[in-house]
């Protein structure tokens, strides 16, 4: 039976056992209604729920084309912005590339392929950054262990922090790269190859502390060396400090040009590097001053020998574009820690040092004394005397005559200069010339003297010629040629009357513009002479480079006559040669009649010195002219 | 523990009649909204049990052992031997004020060695979500709490606690259990099916649902019911129970049934709360299912209660109105197939309620239920 039937059945059953038959249909009755309203209500709900999913169906189907559209347009849009991006990267001119937070390639541009020469085949996204150095290190971009860098690389990208730096590759280049980590772990790195900019750098860098013309450290480095050296010096080691100037350097430039002093410059600076150590700087300040530290001191004389071998390497010829070129160096030295152990007490010690040295003549060295800051004062108040001198006319002009063998008569004189200082008395031309020429008063000074000569030689006999000296400044400058021109005019006096006498050191800086005036003088009718024949280089080669109408033995020659040396031999020799090239000589310095009488065995056409005549003032001269012998008598 | 089962019907009143049980009893005792409303069913039972806690309310059906019945009104007289009982009553002006009355209520029965609450609700005036919060704040976690919202058929008009007192509309009331020697077992389950698509909460405020997907609630509800059964709501809507959840957190899917429906407003009342932006899913029910259900309940009932088989006992069932609506006849089902999960010795009373109160099955923690069976066991452990 049912279950409800049976529940049914029991309600329907009272106390007594019999069945309510009305109760128990109207309760079957029910039932069944109960039964078809429920079989309604899920016929109903479930072809309501099959529309309702259908319309969720057909929702969902809508949804799903109206997302696949718009997945299209946004991939199209992305591959857009990708080709807008590809363009942007390919344009760039430093190389791009960008990682993953497992240190993947994700993107990178051909710049980067191309920098690192890599194949373009071989790299492509997902490729770990220890392969990407791999093929560096196979293709002589990298040098080191790959997978140590790709590390290291990865370590730092971890903590975070931009990184930049620059990489020197094997080939030579550096290349600036620049990490910037991502959000993801990864980082993006650009790679820009510096090489021509860091040079530039390395360049300027260079020229800030060197000379440009010689390459050797400038002022700035010069002063670095010279503290570093000290550093050593505090710690009981010396050191020397030389300062060197090229003797009369301004000459080369006037005359030859700037181009030819340049050269000259880069070869002496040559020379200096062949003298000095590794350790030892050599520094140009300027025009043709040089510095020189030399370390590993041991005592004074390790100064004086370098001074010296340099010395001696600059005397050496120079050859300049064909121009045959000596030149010679003062050098001043200080010592550290005896002159001083600071920088500027050094150099200014230095720099008295060779002032001293050039008030000594040219081509020497000289030590840093105590007193030569007294000295130098000395010198200063000479210069000043010098030039107050010259405005108040304290110069003077006196006369040796020259005697021509010959005829036994005085042919000439040689107009020498002298100084009458007001408290000092006569002062020594060997004393004052250096200075004038140093101070620029030289060429002022030479041209008084050729106007002065020339005044004087016009009041004498018309056969009798004046003698002047030439400075090699003055034939340097250019207004040698029209001073002379007016001398000759205001005085009067004709050409052929004056004789300027040239040393060899005017020759030595054989310049064009040299010669051009010579002939010019020449043409005008002016005679030259060499004066002091045989003190200097190679002299004979001189001989030829210019006609000259006299050439002056050295007195040197002169006193060694008869004692057994070679001047016999030598001044036979010249006065031979003088001969056969058509020029007289005179014998300078002769004292004694056997002097007097050896030249003139010897061959030589005059004479001048003692044995007749002093230099005697102009007003004395008349009465030697007049006696035509030259000799100045007792009485006079 | 003593338990004596009494039932009121037309024709023989009372039987049997009553007697002195112990100094702590309690008398529950549940009939239509017609039996109980002239307040005669309370002062007789009063006379017969001048001492005892009387607690009852009005329902959508009795269950009286394995009988579903509506005429009859049904009792049970529990005397306690060393269980204290405290009973407390409050009345409810406005809905609004839910959550506080239950926590005045629950602040009432609050004591160390509280081990139990039962309530009894007005099924209409309240809002059984925050009934049940209320109390639960004010007691805690861990004491269980029980009971159900009174019922009044399908009609949904008025519903009728009494709590020492002749039954009326808007009390609520609860009665706590104190002491070592009392257990407390509970259950609950649907069985319900899912059915149809899932549906979005667009418009809701509190237990006031307005729209599904955009669509009035009122318009889903009248089309499945259909042109005949939609003129029984709100009652016949309780033939398509909805879930509701937070798609986020599925656990927390709860069963709620519909109270009362505004055609004006195109809405629909709900015993509890349906928050916006919820997931809601019809729910329909298959009679071989709900019993299954209302077996499981009473499997859980038995488990937790944690006395010995054999003690004397009493198990309150509280099912929906719902469950009912649609097994119609076969609602003997369900209680049969509680009845033979609790056990031939376990005293079986209760009624088809308007809101199931029970620990939550799996997150124990106190809520209102609809469309449920729920069972409350009660035994005293020497």
């Amino acid at each position: 039976m049912h279950r409800l039937f049976a529940q049914q059945i029991a309600k329907a059953t009272d106390e007594g056992g019999s069945v309510d038959l009305q109760k128990l249909s109207s309760l079957i009755v029910s039932a069944y209604e109960e039964f078809d309203r429920d079989r309604r209500r899920t016929d109903r709900s479930m072809s309501l729920m099959i529309e309702e999913l259908d319309a969720v169906q057909r929702n969902l189907e809508q949804t799903v084309i109206e997302r696949t559209k718009a997945l299209a347009a946004r991939e199209a849009e992305l591959q857009a912005q990708n080709l807008r991006i590809d363009a942007a990267l390919s344009n760039m001119s430093q190389g791009l590339a960008m990682y993953d937070g497992d240190a993947r390639l994700v993107i990178c541009n051909q710049r980067f392929i191309a920098m690192y020469r890599y194949i373009p085949t071989d790299i492509h996204p997902g490729l770990p950054l220890r392969d990407l150095i791999r093929l560096r290190a196979e293709n002589g971009t990298f040098s080191g262990n790959p997978d140590q860098y790709a590390e290291n690389l990865r370590a730092k990208i971890q903590i975070g922090q931009a990184t930049s730096q620059f990489v020197e590759l094997p080939d030579g280049r550096t290349v600036a790269i620049a990490r910037q980590p991502l959000p993801d772990g990864g980082w993006v790195a650009t790679h820009e190859d510096v090489t021509e900019r860091r040079q530039a750098e390395m360049k300027i860098a260079h020229m800030a502390r060197h000379d440009a013309l010689t390459d050797l450290p400038n002022r700035v480095l010069l002063r670095e060396r010279l503290s570093e050296a000290l550093v050593q010096v505090e710690r009981g080691n010396q050191l020397a400090v030389l300062y060197l100037d090229l003797d009369l350097f301004k000459n080369v430039n006037d005359s030859l040009g700037h181009p030819t002093g340049d050269e000259l410059l880069r070869l002496v600076a040559h020379r200096l590097r062949g003298c000095v150590k590794e350790t030892d700087t050599i520094s140009r300040v300027g025009g043709d001053e040089f510095f020189i530290i030399q370390t590993g001191v041991g005592n004074a004389s390790d100064a004086e020998r370098l001074a010296r071998r340099i010395a001696e390497a600059i005397r050496a010829p120079y050859d300049l574009h064909g121009h045959h070129v000596v030149i010679e160096a003062s050098i001043g030295i200080a010592l550290a820690p005896a002159d001083g152990n600071d920088a500027n007490e050094l150099l200014k010690n230095a720099d008295m040092a060779l002032y001293g040295a050039k008030a000594d003549g040219r081509g020497a060295y000289r030590f840093f004394e105590a007193d030569m800051d007294a000295r130098m004062k000395e010198r200063r108040a000479l210069e000043v005397a010098l030039r107050k001198a010259f405005e108040n006319g304290e110069f003077e002009l006196y006369y040796q005559p020259v005697l021509n063998l010959d005829r036994d008569e005085v042919r000439g004189c040689e107009a020498l200069l002298r100084w009458h200082h007001p408290e000092r008395g006569m002062v020594s031309p060997v004393e004052f010339i250096p200075v004038a020429e140093e101070i620029g008063l030289i060429v002022a000074l030479g041209e008084w003297v050729i106007r002065k000569a020339c005044q004087d030689a016009a009041q004498w006999p018309n056969d009798i010629c004046v003698a002047v000296n030439l400075s090699p400044t003055q034939l340097a400058s250019k207004g040698l040629l029209p001073a002379v021109l007016h001398a000759l005019a205001s005085s009067r006096l004709p050409p052929h009357r004056l004789e300027l006498e040239i040393t060899e050191a005017v020759l030595m800086q054989n310049s064009e513009a040299t010669l051009h005036t010579l002939h010019q003088l020449r043409a005008l009718g002016i005679r030259i002479s060499m004066d002091d024949f045989g003190t200097g280089y190679s002299s004979l080669s001189y001989l030829r480079s210019f006609p000259f109408d006299k050439i002056k033995i050295d007195r040197c020659f002169i006193k060694g006559l008869g004692d057994g040396s070679e001047s016999d031999a030598i001044v036979h020799a010249v006065a031979g040669l003088a001969e056969r090239l058509g020029m007289t000589t005179t014998a300078e310095g002769v004292e004694t009649k056997a002097q007097l009488d050896v030249v003139r065995n010897l061959g030589c056409t005059d004479v001048q010195g003692f044995y007749y005549s002093p230099p005697v003032p102009a007003g004395e001269l008349a009465e030697i002219l007049a006696d035509k012998t030259g000799r100045k008598t007792a009485a006079a | 523990m003593r338990v004596q089962q009494i039932i009121w019907t037309k024709r023989l009143g009372w039987t049997p009649g009553g007697g002195a049980l112990s100094a702590e009893s309690l008398v529950l005792y549940f009939g239509s909204r017609d039996a109980l409303a002239c307040g005669a069913r309370y002062e007789e039972l009063r006379r017969m049990f001048p001492t005892a806690h009387i607690l009852g309310c009005s329902t959508g059906g009795q269950i009286n052992n394995d009988d579903v019945g509506d005429d009859e009104v049904v009792a049970a007289a529990v005397g306690f031997d060393a269980t204290r009982l405290r009973l407390s009553r409050q009345e409810i002006a406005d809905p609004q004020r839910s959550r506080d009355c239950g926590a005045a209520l629950g602040r009432a029965l609050l004591a160390d060695d509280l081990a139990g609450v039962f309530v009894l609700s007005d099924g209409l005036n309240v809002n059984g979500s925050e009934l049940v919060a209320g109390v639960s704040e004010a007691i805690g976690p861990g004491i269980p709490l029980t009971g159900g919202l009174a019922g009044d058929g399908a009609n949904f008009k008025e519903t009728l606690v009494g709590a020492d007192c002749a039954p009326r509309a808007r009390i609520v009331a609860a009665i706590g259990f104190y002491g070592p020697a009392i257990r407390v077992g509970h259950g609950s389950a649907g069985g319900w099916d899912l059915f149809g698509p899932r549906r979005s909460v667009t418009k809701a405020r509190g237990n006031v649902l307005f729209e599904l997907d955009g669509e009035p609630a009122l318009d889903l509800y009248e089309r499945y019911l259909g042109p005949d059964e939609s003129k029984d709501l709100p009652g016949s809507a309780l033939l398509f129970p909805i879930q509701v959840y937070d798609l986020e957190k599925p656990d927390t899917a709860v069963v709620r049934t519909v109270l009362a429906v505004d055609r004006e407003a195109r809405s629909m009342t709900f015993a509890g709360d349906i928050p916006q932006g919820w997931t809601a899913q019809l729910m329909r029910g298959n009679l071989d299912r709900l019993a299954a259900g209302a077996a499981d309940a009473a499997r859980q009932a038995r488990d937790t209660l944690g006395a010995h088989n054999g003690d004397p006992r009493i198990s309150i069932l509280v099912s929906c109105i719902g469950r009912r609506l649609l097994m119609g006849q076969r609602a003997l089902d369900e209680v049969e197939a509680a009845g033979a999960e609790l056990g031939p010795e376990t005293l079986r009373l209760g009624f088809y309620s308007y809101g199931e109160i029970s620990p939550h099955a799996t997150s124990g923690l106190c809520e209102l239920h609809n469309q449920t069976m729920t069972v409350t066991t009660l035994a005293e452990v020497a």
